[in-house]
């Protein structure tokens, strides 16, 4: 039985509240403590302490967001693989053709990345 | 149930095509692939049941709207023939979109959990972003794709916490008269109705929830504009009518209001802001808010009628907005400004001169979309007037009359300049494909303007 | 069972003429020509065994949405068959009258002329409310495009202007209409009629006022008139003369069987007002038609007074106003489109529609000066043309309703004697000039569609007897039906 009455809820409320108000408090408690200094050297973005140069939106080669997109989809797609492995000895062969129908499409998709020469790195 | 296995299949069979050394064969195999579709979703006819868990729904219903939504994706379709332009640089990928897009709608018009129509919605969504931004070099399609985006990914978190206030108020997922209502858990019932009502709202560009429709229906490529304007509000006014008629029609009480004050803003709002619009893109995106507004309508009515109001409405709405979009094409591809094509009302200038035909579709698409008597969108006004009537809801239906006036002065813009003596066009080219195209819906339209039974009967 | 075939056959002679008959004017301008001819035949047949008592021949009922009980129905009256017979008879003499100028794309002209025929006779025919709604609007559209194709700059503006009123008022009709559906479940004219007397009286009161409003604006009834004279004015000829002589009497036609059947206790309790403003709307039409230049406009203000004398028979509540109203309304669509088909003459032959460029007709043109004599007397209302025997009944009508407003109206007779003989005056007398004096008279098709105006003119003043005949009974049966109220 799933107990759905309001004040079943209300944990998440408090819950809810907590969060806010640490986070205000947080807030508004460094604008208070923290010491302000200002100077050139302060503002001034900081690398290893090599001087900065040029803007800080150079533009990067799309291919690795392609690539670490890929990287998401393929792996997000183990999250099928491992309940299917727990539970294998019940699902018996209908998992396992569901399965592998589910791993051909996954290689079809793999396939046709390959083909059209997204991994291909030195392609321009 | 078949073709949303069939269209999966061949998308990706679609996508495959396009490393094949002959370009022009993913066309002919994309409608083929669309006809498979339109054949296998007959193999249920009368044959009703329940697949997935009993997550999905089918009977004659449900298969009549597939058959509406695929034949619109094969009209729209099949203007791209002989297109060598930008949005088909990669053909394949798009067609394979479109075909995958068809899956979320068929999902969205046969779900009987929530889940499924969640997903339904996703599919359908995400392609259309996609579709939004096909036009890769034109800054306004992206600025359109990634406003789409961005506000439809609000709805949809508002649609799917809306889905979670239902669970939470109910424990299930799936839609069905058994519901409990009232008691304790009303409440939350309330904050999932209106936020799922919201999210679909969104989908099918009603006011408030408008704000994004010029934008995108003028950055995007006229077809697509063409798809999302006819089979996305097809798809998303039969999942409204479904979650309404089942799940909430206990709630009737709450939400009738809602939607009554939403008729009177989208079609206060898709008719006003029509009025002063030069694009013609951007006045058929009011347009559509308005149409919005009349679909609307026959959710008020008791709901035998209804859905059979929102079929015929969506055929003859569909009908005319590919015909309209579909000159728009044509003529636009045959005056390039600045590297674009010229999209502006007065690109109709003189065109009645110029190519009869092309007027006389023109002309009659846009008599259809006021509503005037010999053309479908009469009787698809007509029903859901009538529907609004049986509620006694006669404001509302004033208003919307009043309306429809405002209407016809917009939609006899491109009418009277297409009459004008003066034409600033070259001979047009027409090929034989989209002239059969124009000749299906203009026929279309007139016939279900006399003889509105072919279609009411089916229900 | 002929009904439906008196409204096919204009169809298909639009078809045809539009599929055989392009670039060929006198091709497709024969084939239209054969087309209305076929139907006025099968009509007057019709009539006929009509009135000899089988009335079948001119009443259909077949269902249209069967599950919404929506049905074909057509059935005609003595009031319906004088429309009809007016329409009938009146496009052959407009397509006739198109035979001198060349239009483009005449085969077009000629199809859409055809089409308005069609949906007025079903309009004058409709037994079902949604029937005639649909046909009241489909013959707008065809005159509409007439206007907006074949004129000028100016007309495009004038008839979107004539559009954008009448399908606003159409459009408050119809919410009128769904709404009797919605309450009575049947769309059936009769049944609605039976039902009609026990609405509360704030129903009919806004149905009554909506109604009107359509109506008042098709025919144009003062206040909301303030389209016509333009629209009339910058219309090519064909336009004017359907607008004027056939649909403005769709107006009429609605009151008689729709606002005043279907909201009778409005009807009544408002119909002083209503004959106020249509008597006001007849002396200020009438005035400044005194005052017009232009020949066109002129008869376009005539027109519109013309058209609040019928209102206020219409609401005069007796057997006179309501017969003289039925008349006139024939007599006016006659008289209207001879009027506009000779000032059409006049214009392709000088070039000019102002009254103070032209003169001397005469002399060069006598024998249109006699037909323009002719038709003109009859739209002054002389005695033995068809035009007294209506207004004379009328106003007679009017005079027992209310005796002031009779009064007032009466005074119209003598205004439009005023501008009548002026506009002949004004153009056929006088010296010539540069632009009268090489007139070429009136010969062959012309002569002989002014021949038949003429005639109808005078058969209609002298025989009125064999016209209101026919529309007594349906007359007689509509009062009745008021007078239960």
């Amino acid at each position: 039985m799933i107990s759905n009455l309001p004040q079943d809820f209300s944990p998440i409320l408090v819950q809810f509240l907590l969060a806010l108000g640490f986070v205000i408090f947080t807030i508004i408690i460094t604008h208070v403590l923290g010491p302000r200094l200002k100077s050139k050297q302060k503002e001034d973005p900081f690398e290893c302490g090599i001087e900065s140069e040029g803007d800080a939106r150079t533009p990067l080669s799309v291919r690795y967001f392609l690539i670490a997109i890929l990287f998401v989809l393929f792996d997000v797609e183990i999250i099928f693989m491992y309940p299917w492995a727990v539970n294998f000895k019940s699902l018996g062969w209908f998992g396992f053709i569901e399965m592998l129908t589910f791993v051909a499409f996954l290689m079809a998709g793999f396939y046709y990345i390959v083909k059209k020469g997204v991994l291909d790195w030195e392609r321009d | 149930m078949y073709p949303i296995i069939s269209l999966s299949v061949t998308g990706l069979l679609t996508l495959f095509l396009g490393f094949s050394e002959n370009k022009k064969i993913v066309f002919p195999a994309s409608i083929a692939f669309l006809l498979i579709a339109l054949a296998t979703a007959f193999i249920d006819w009368n044959a009703p049941g329940f697949y997935f868990n009993d997550m999905l729904q089918v009977n004659n219903t449900s298969i009549v709207f597939w058959a509406i939504l695929i034949i619109s994706a094969i009209l729209i379709m099949g203007f791209s023939e002989g297109f060598e332009r930008f949005e088909f640089a990669q053909p394949a990928e798009y067609f394979a979109i479109v075909q995958f897009s068809l899956v979320g709608a068929i999902m969205m018009v046969s779900f009987k959990n929530l889940i499924m129509l969640f997903l339904g919605i996703e599919i359908l969504s995400v392609a259309m972003y996609v579709l939004t931004g096909a036009d890769k070099r034109n800054i306004r399609g992206n600025e359109a794709a990634l406003k789409y985006f961005l506000m439809g990914a609000f709805a949809t978190g508002i649609l799917l916490f809306g889905m979670a206030m239902f669970y939470g108020a109910t424990g299930t997922f799936n839609i069905g008269s058994g519901v409990f209502i009232g008691g304790d858990n009303s409440f939350f019932l309330w904050i999932g109705c209106t936020f799922m009502l919201i999210g679909m709202l969104f989908k099918v560009a009603a006011a408030p929830f408008h704000l994004w429709t010029p934008d995108v229906y003028e950055g995007a490529p006229t077809i697509f504009t063409a798809y999302m304007s006819t089979i996305v509000k097809t798809a998303g006014f039969v999942a409204l009518f479904k979650v309404l008629s089942t799940t909430f029609s206990g709630l009737q009480d709450f939400w009738w209001i809602m939607i009554a004050v939403l008729v009177t803003l989208s079609l206060m709002i898709g008719n006003i802001g029509a009025v002063s619009q030069n694009s013609f893109k951007r006045l058929m995106a009011y347009s559509s808010i308005s149409h919005a507004g009349f679909m609307l309508l026959a959710l008020l009515g008791d709901h035998e009628n209804a859905l059979g109001s929102i079929m015929f409405y969506s055929v003859v709405y569909t009908l005319a907005t590919i015909s309209a979009f579909g000159v728009l094409m044509v003529v636009s591809k045959e005056r390039i400004e600045k590297g674009r094509v010229y999209e502006q009302n007065d690109l109709f200038k003189g065109l009645a001169q110029n190519n009869g035909f092309l007027a006389t579709v023109l002309i009659i698409a846009m008599l259809s979309l006021a509503g005037i008597p010999l053309t479908g969108g009469f009787w698809g006004k007509f029903f859901v007037f009538r529907d609004a009537a049986s509620s006694g809801l006669f404001w509302v239906i004033i208003m919307a009359v009043l309306m429809s006036a405002i209407a016809i002065y917009y939609y006899f813009k491109p009418v009277l300049l297409s009459m004008s003596k003066k034409t600033s066009l070259e001979s047009i080219t027409i090929n034989p494909l989209a002239k059969f195209i124009f000749a299906i819906t203009t026929f279309g339209t007139i016939v279900l303007g006399i003889f509105p039974w072919i279609l009411r009967s089916l229900f | 069972m002929l009904i439906h075939l008196i409204i096919l056959i204009p169809l298909a002679g639009a078809l045809i003429s539009l599929l055989a008959g392009k670039n060929n004017q006198s091709l497709s301008k024969n084939i239209a020509l054969l087309g209305s001819l076929i139907s006025l035949v099968v009509f007057i047949y019709a009539a006929i065994q009509h009135q000899a008592g089988n009335t079948e021949l001119l009443s259909l009922n077949k269902p249209w949405l069967p599950e919404m009980n929506l049905a074909l129905k057509f059935s005609v009256d003595g009031i319906s068959l004088l429309l009809i017979a007016l329409s009938q008879v009146l496009i052959p003499l407009i397509i006739l009258s198109t035979s001198k100028i060349e239009y483009h794309k005449s085969h077009l002209l000629y199809a859409l002329i055809l089409v308005t025929q069609s949906a007025l006779v079903g309009v004058f025919s409709a037994k079902d409310i949604f029937l005639f709604y649909f046909f009241f609007e489909a013959a707008l559209v065809p005159a509409y495009f007439i206007a907006l194709n074949w004129g000028n700059k100016e007309s495009s503006k004038a008839s979107f202007k004539m559009f954008i009123y009448t399908i606003f008022g159409s459009l408050i009709m119809l919410v009128a209409l769904v709404f009797l559906y919605s309450k009575g479940q049947t769309a059936d004219m009769d049944a609605l009629i039976s039902t009609a007397e026990f609405m509360p009286s704030g129903v009919q009161r806004a149905l009554f006022w909506a109604f009107l409003l359509a109506f008042a604006i098709k025919m144009p009834l003062f206040p909301m008139h303030t389209w016509q004279p333009d629209a009339y004015t910058t219309s090519p000829t064909p336009a004017t003369m359907l607008l004027s002589g056939l649909l403005s009497k769709m107006g009429v036609y609605g009151l008689i069987r729709i606002a005043l059947p279907l909201s009778p206790w409005a009807a009544e309790h408002y119909s002083v007002i209503v004959i106020g403003m249509a008597v006001i709307g007849l002396i200020y039409g009438s005035i400044i038609a005194i005052k017009q230049d232009s020949i066109k406009r002129l008869i376009a203000y005539s027109s519109f007074a013309h058209m609040g004398l019928m209102a206020a028979g219409v609401f005069s509540g007796n057997i006179e106003g309501l017969q003289g109203a039925v008349f006139q309304m024939l007599a006016h669509g006659v008289n209207a489109v001879g009027l506009f088909f000779v000032a059409k003459i006049i214009f392709e032959r000088t070039g000019s529609r102002s009254l103070s460029s032209l003169g001397g007709l005469n002399k060069t043109a006598p024998a249109l000066s006699i037909f323009f004599m002719i038709i003109l007397l009859g739209s002054v209302a002389l005695p033995l043309t068809n035009g007294f025997v209506g207004e004379f009944l009328m106003l007679k009508g009017l005079f027992e309703k209310h005796q002031l407003l009779g009064i007032i109206a009466g005074l119209s007779i003598i205004l439009g004697a005023v501008y009548m003989l002026r506009l002949f005056q004004k153009t056929m007398f006088g010296e010539s000039n540069e632009l009268t004096e090489s007139v070429e008279d009136v010969s062959g098709i012309e002569k002989l569609t002014l021949a038949i105006i003429s005639g109808l003119v005078i058969l209609m003043g002298v025989f009125p007897n064999v016209l209101l005949k026919v529309s007594e009974p349906a007359s007689e049966a509509l009062l009745n039906l008021l007078a239960k109220i």
